[in-house]
């Protein structure tokens, strides 16, 4: 089930104006969306594992991409996913 | 009468624009040498239009409205959105093609398909890098029919089969002389934004392209039913290039090159057929 305003916002840092604004004042920003606490928190912690089981993947990456996270840091953090499905499936 | 003159589909890998020299010189080469022959036959197929078949990377569409099947009706369309396709040399605006795009809306309702239209669209990196990179010195008329193949529920493969089989019924009976390629653009197989970003499945490429090559339309269909999910998200793209194998009837698909650069993380393919 996806998000929307998780994926709202998403989709919204794709213009380098929003993604410039949200390096530089992230609250402000995130207080223009009526986020869920939960969601809120895994945004500002960067929890990809949580927000990737609310937002289509492309959106995931162009967000992390945007707010200049290096790929090396998505990819880890990414494929670490896998690691936690598999878990929980045994 | 307009013509179908032409069949081509590529990937477009976003890295073939940001990361152009992140492979190393022989297999740049390699690439070059694919996308020049794209170039050469798309030169020598000389359509007055592209018909382009592709996804939209989240630039024109939202959850707010996300069609399956939109038809770009506009006498123009913007040059790509993202921060680093400025390097393209067609700058906006793009000559969009209406007579023809609205022939073909009009059409589709009467032969039972149900697409969105749009007037004024962004043509992402997915319609931009293949004619960037195929080195075309100016861009035909452009009707963009943009297929959801990135947030689910995704078009039928069957669907692409009926839409392939219209839109060439729909072309040749467009009632101006017109010369019309068709242009698939994304996959094959690749995975974005998933736990296993950057893996190419060659198995299912190489597969996928023996399929095509058979010409036989039911074991595709098959084939993908089962195996497309597995290739990773950006895989369903391939659902594009099923919409011109069904516009030549399955004929003549020729693959010029397979390029499987983890770099890039994109298992490239890039085919023309030779239908006629």
């Amino acid at each position: 089930m996806r998000d929307y305003w998780v994926s709202k916002l998403f989709f919204d840092m794709q213009q380098p104006q929003a993604a410039e604004e949200y390096r530089a004042n992230r609250d402000k920003v995130l207080d223009r969306y009526p986020l869920k606490p939960e969601m809120r928190q895994a945004i500002v912690s960067d929890d990809v594992a949580t927000l990737a089981k609310v937002v289509n993947p492309y959106l995931l990456r162009f967000f992390y991409v945007a707010i200049g996270k290096p790929e090396s840091w998505f990819l880890e953090r990414i494929s670490k996913t896998a690691q936690s499905k598999e878990a929980v499936h045994g | 009468m307009a013509e179908l003159v032409g069949a081509f589909a590529s990937s477009h890998a976003p890295l073939m624009a940001r990361a152009w020299e992140s492979v190393d010189p022989l297999r740049l080469g390699s690439i070059k040498k694919t996308f020049a022959e794209m170039g050469r036959r798309f030169r020598e197929a000389n359509p007055d239009v592209l018909v382009v078949l592709t996804p939209d990377h989240w630039v024109n569409f939202f959850m707010d409205n996300m069609p399956s099947v939109c038809i770009g009706v506009g006498e123009t369309h913007e040059s790509p959105p993202e921060p680093w396709m400025k390097g393209l040399p067609f700058k906006s605006p793009w000559q969009g093609d209406p007579e023809l795009g609205l022939y073909l809306a009009e059409q589709a309702f009467e032969k039972g398909f149900e697409p969105t239209l749009s007037y004024h669209l962004e043509m992402d990196h997915g319609v931009a890098i293949p004619l960037w990179r195929m080195g075309l010195a100016s861009l035909p008329r452009i009707v963009p029919i943009i297929v959801n193949t990135v947030e689910p529920p995704l078009i039928s493969v069957r669907r692409c089969i009926d839409w392939g089989r219209f839109l060439r019924e729909a072309i040749e009976s467009y009632p101006q002389k017109l010369r019309v390629a068709l242009m698939a653009t994304g996959g094959l197989s690749h995975s974005i934004g998933e736990a296993d970003m950057g893996r190419i499945d060659e198995p299912f490429d190489m597969e996928c392209v023996e399929h095509f090559r058979s010409g036989d339309i039911a074991s595709l269909v098959s084939f993908l039913e089962r195996k497309v999910e597995s290739a990773g998200n950006g895989a369903a793209e391939v659902r594009n290039w099923v919409m011109a194998h069904s516009a030549v009837q399955g004929r003549g698909f020729d693959l010029i090159g397979y390029h499987p650069y983890p770099e890039w993380y994109v298992g490239c393919a890039f085919a023309t057929w030779n239908f006629r």
